[in-house]
């Protein structure tokens, strides 16, 4: 039986930009029942299709584009996609995932996955329309930021169309590049720059073709429980909708879990002058949602000159608290800078607040930043520093390749706030350590949203758990990075999965597909097997324990102040029973047992 | 169970139809002075205009309110005897970092302020499992001393809950509180009818009463949710933010009354408030853009998704910044333009209907359509019929963006 009209299309599109070929292949049914689409479809394609030490930016990395069985559909929130490649920031696995309306629009186009390899001669856009495919040079998009593009494509193929694009510094290659739709970003880990180095500028769908399910009924039935049950749920109906993602800062922040000053401190005493209830009254204008979500938990900012979809919660975060600065102006600003010129909000911040840092010891000196006084606090340094960032400008050349690197070269590697060559986002670990441990042994580097524990240690959802104790906390990330891989796998949006128990997803699945989903288990050891499969491609490129680590000042230094005062990450035990748990061994790989039960060894092409 | 428990059960759950509607009214003690019971002599004075079975009440608010449980007409009272700090979320100052609980008062007590029945809760998932466990058993041994009713609130709660076993924990901690001597249960709603028949089992007869939660969008939400329940097979409902803090508290137990006591459908209550023309209005600054209406409609009508075969259309301005749903306005330009007489007018909706034997599939009328909403696809109309007078794009809207004039 095809799954062909059951949630997905049944089809893949492969875009050769070498050789301008472009094939669709079927969906291969066998496989996509064991890792059902996105994240898991996209990382079992990418392990398959690629060997070990693959440069990222060479033609053969892959960049692949998973939408998710339920992309699409009225199951809430579900218009979200995976971008999966190998990532040039971190040299491992990345998934990047994004809502808006691109996924969708490639789904009504005819597609599950976009599969793009290669490296086209000149600058180059593909244009998917309908059933219409082709690739067009697009030296007139060369150099454009990312809303400038977005609306000359519009402007020449079609208003109807969705574009996916990359601004200046996809195309320059920068490792902390993203990529852009709708004024939002599958930002993390460089997948822009993988995008770059194909000389692509851009994608642009339009499709026509009606979304099917297997039991319409039935599927109809399961969607509007979910939605009722989003409609009654304080997170989903309350919180994220009239606050967005920032209506935890001061909740964090009470917890002395606010990164501050490149994680130097954990309070922010200045937050209530950035909590959601400030930006509501002020700079806040308008809800936007993405496709087919209840929630709407993007908030527009109007300033003179632009608009800005944000800032959320982390973006907010890394350039306030994690800098020391609370001056609002100055945050939409550089969060309008890192969308227009493409990079990562999170990453852009953390550089900045390492240069902040080093500057304080006397490492860097103003004369060594091309003259900024980059002191804490100093809103025109950040905006300074993170336009250089984005321009590639002066000392924005060798900022824009990231904390590791820079560390590498100025030392302060204990300080250098990052894992696996991600930066860090905004939660401080001694004050939650599940969400340490999260981002020690989060697949593609610290990364808050492969294991969200924050919402058990800090924001007590169903149920609280001490954030500053290591009991149990393994137990919590394992489960919680299983579940995430599965949300992340259906094209479903992880904040509309707060409000639902996985027989809800389950029931939507299962009626969506006509695969058998409904059991909760069934849906739990999906997600393992997806963790395990990114855990097997990191190995493959040499991941080891010593990896799944995070920077020194977490391990040696103890929390200074706050209700997590005095507090220390201890990793290696927590990591001890966390291998435990995932049936790796106490280096870090896999057990060819745990390979087996997941059923991993049938799918992916094993060196041995 | 023994005569006093049967005599005092039977004012809480009604022995004619084995249903119950209770009022929770005691989030004060948990939750704090949220919305709704601040003044809540005043709340439940509207409460009990509605004739509710029972009312859930703190021991404080008990002896302080006694009157409004006197006389014959009055509501039986259900008190809580215990206490714990986990649904403090983040919205309060000090979010709950570990889970608390302890008794507040005794059932002998409870027999003193004259309650029918008492409730506590039950947590499976957290670390300190055994000590609640032993205070409830402590409970249902006073109240076996006492034939006191015990209504036990099993709950997961607690780190070990994720969202792969909220269900099956449910079942388990109904069953822990089955085997503690619950004579009624106060239950989470699983989200589904399946898993909750599941429930409903594992609760092997001990009556099953379905708390509310949060605050549904509106009242249709929630109406939706007891009936559902009640076909599951629960015995009725315990309610409390989505009556106390509802604008009509009177209203919405007389209306939730009607589903539980009365077997009324939702669907009935609602058709009767529709009177011709059932006209969509529309709020454009609370809509976002997510196009939810136009896949509903698509899907109930042509059991796809796909927005171009939607009877409305959400329209995106200032580079996607700004939304415009537009629907069909009941302007009748169509049916005045039509060359056939293809199209006349729903006596019951004020609906535009298409006959397929008249329409000649001119597009006389999609041309004359102000909103732009009338479509002519492979040969066929596409007419908003307003879905029989309760349009879904309206239902889908959870921002209130589109809603039914007068109606819900």
């Amino acid at each position: 039986m095809s799954l062909s009209g059951r949630g997905y299309v049944g089809s893949i599109i492969k875009v050769d930009l070498s050789s301008g070929k472009m094939d669709r292949v079927t969906l291969p049914q066998r496989d996509v029942s064991m890792v059902l689409g996105g994240k898991g479809l996209g990382a079992l394609l990418l392990y398959n299709s690629t060997s070990k030490g693959i440069d990222p930016l060479s033609p053969g990395n892959p960049l692949i584009l998973a939408t998710g069985p339920l992309t699409g559909t009225l199951a809430p929130s579900s218009c979200r996609f995976s971008i999966i490649t190998k990532s040039p920031h971190t040299g491992l696995f990345l998934d990047a995932n994004c809502g808006g309306f691109f996924g969708v629009e490639v789904k009504k186009a005819g597609f599950d996955a976009i599969i793009i390899t290669g490296r086209a001669d000149q600058l180059s856009i593909v244009v998917i329309d309908d059933g219409d495919l082709y690739i067009e040079e697009a030296s007139w998009l060369k150099g454009l930021k990312t809303i400038d593009a977005e609306d000359k494509v519009k402007n020449k193929f079609g208003k109807e169309f969705r574009v996916l694009t990359i601004g200046p510094a996809g195309e320059e290659l920068v490792p902390i590049a993203g990529i852009f739709t709708d004024q939002r970003c599958a930002g993390r880990g460089g997948a822009g720059a993988v995008m770059g180095s194909k000389n692509l500028k851009a994608i642009a769908v339009r499709g026509r073709k009606p979304i099917t399910v297997y039991d319409p009924d039935s599927f109809e039935k399961a969607c509007w429980r979910a939605h009722r049950r989003l409609r009654m749920h304080e997170v989903t109906a309350r919180s994220l909708p009239v606050y967005g993602t920032v209506n935890i800062i001061e909740t964090v922040n009470e917890a002395g879990a606010l990164p501050t000053k490149n994680f130097k401190t954990g309070v922010f005493p200045d937050v209530w002058k950035i909590s959601g209830y400030e930006w509501r009254k002020g700079l806040w204008k308008k809800d936007k949602a993405c496709f087919g979500c209840p929630i709407a938990c993007g908030k527009l900012s109007h300033s003179s000159n632009y608009v800005v979809d944000g800032p959320d919660y982390e973006t907010l975060w890394a350039f306030g608290p994690l800098c020391g600065i609370s001056d609002k102006d100055a945050i939409v600003y550089a969060n309008w800078l890192c969308d227009v010129y493409g990079v990562d909000t999170i990453s852009t911040g953390v550089i900045v607040s390492f240069v902040m840092e080093l500057y304080e010891r006397g490492i860097l000196r103003s004369e060594d930043v091309d003259g900024i006084n980059a002191e804490w606090g100093n809103s025109e340094a950040l905006l300074r520093l993170v336009e250089k960032i984005c321009k590639g400008d002066g000392i924005g050349r060798e900022l824009r390749l990231g904390v590791k690197k820079l560390s590498a070269k100025y030392g302060c590697e204990d300080i250098a706030m990052h894992v696996k060559g991600l930066e860090m986002p905004g939660y401080e670990p001694r004050a939650a350590k599940g969400m340490g441990l999260g981002y020690a042994t989060s697949d593609r580097g610290a990364c808050h949203l492969r294991a969200y524990t924050a919402d058990k240690e800090l924001l007590a959802y169903g149920g609280a758990v001490d954030p500053v104790k290591k009991e149990g906390k393994a137990k919590l990330v394992v489960d919680y990075q299983n579940e995430k891989a599965l949300i992340d796998s259906i094209g479903m949006c992880f904040f509309a999965s707060f409000a639902l128990s996985f027989r809800e997803i389950g029931e939507m699945l299962t009626t969506a597909t006509g695969l058998p989903l409904e059991d909760a288990n069934t849906l739990r050891t999906i997600g393992e097997r997806v963790y395990n499969l990114t855990r097997l491609f990191n190995v493959r490129e040499g991941v080891k324990r010593e990896d799944d680590y995070l920077p020194r000042r977490f391990l040696k230094e103890p929390m200074p102040e706050g209700p997590a005062k005095g507090s220390i990450v201890e990793l290696d035990e927590m990591l001890d029973e966390y291998y435990a748990l995932r049936g790796w061994y106490g280096n870090g790989v896999p057990k060819p047992e745990t390979i087996r039960r997941l059923g991993l060894d049938e799918i992916l092409k094993l060196e041995n | 169970m023994n005569l006093g428990k049967l005599i005092r059960l039977s004012r809480i759950i009604d022995p004619s139809d084995g249903r119950s509607l209770v009022v929770a009214a005691d989030h004060g003690l948990m939750l704090g002075p949220i919305k709704g019971v601040v003044d809540l002599e005043a709340t439940l004075r509207k409460v009990i205009a509605g004739r509710p079975d029972a009312i859930l009440v703190s021991p404080g608010q008990a002896r302080r309110l006694s009157h409004l449980f006197m006389g014959r007409e009055a509501p039986a009272m259900l008190v809580r005897i215990d206490w714990t700090n986990a649904f403090r979320d983040k919205t309060y100052t000090l979010p709950a970092r570990s889970i608390q609980f302890n008794r507040v008062t005794t059932v002998k007590e409870a027999v003193k302020i004259g309650a029918s029945g008492v409730v506590t809760y039950l947590f499976l998932g957290f670390d300190r499992e055994e000590e609640h466990a032993a205070m409830v058993e402590e409970f249902s041994i006073e109240c076996k001393t006492w034939s006191m009713p015990l209504i036990i609130e099993p709950l997961p709660m607690g780190p070990r809950i994720t969202k792969a076993n909220y269900v099956d924990m449910v079942k388990r901690a109904v069953g822990k509180a089955v085997e503690l001597g619950a004579d009624a249960l106060k239950v989470p709603y699983t989200g589904d009818p399946y898993s909750f028949k599941d429930v409903i089992e594992v609760a092997s007869g001990v009556p099953v009463l379905v708390l509310g939660g949060y605050k549904a969008l509106s009242i249709r939400d929630s109406l939706e949710v007891v009936s559902e329940v009640l076909d599951a097979g629960a015995a009725g409902v315990v309610f409390g933010r989505n009556i106390v803090q509802d604008p009509n508290p009177d209203e919405a137990v007389r209306l939730m009354r009607r589903i539980i006591h009365g077997k009324e459908t939702v669907t009935d209550i609602l058709r009767e408030k529709i009177k011709p023309p059932v006209r969509i209005l529309v709020d454009v600054e609370k809509c976002s853009g997510c196009h939810i209406c136009e896949f509903a409609c698509s899907f109930i009508h042509e059991k796809v998704f796909n927005s171009s075969l939607a009877r409305l259309r959400i329209e995106a301005f200032e580079d996607g910044r700004m939304f415009t749903p537009y629907v069909c306005t009941l302007c009748y330009s169509c049916v005045n333009a039509c060359p056939n007489g293809a199209l006349r007018v729903n006596s019951k909706t004020g609906a535009v209907e298409v006959s397929p034997e008249l329409c000649q599939g001119c597009g006389v009328c999609v041309n004359v359509c102000p909103a732009r909403v009338l479509k002519l696809i492979n040969g066929r109309i596409l007419s908003c019929d307003l879905c029989d007078g309760l349009p879904e794009c309206v239902k889908w809207c959870s921002r209130s963006a589109l809603r039914v004039e007068g109606g819900w």
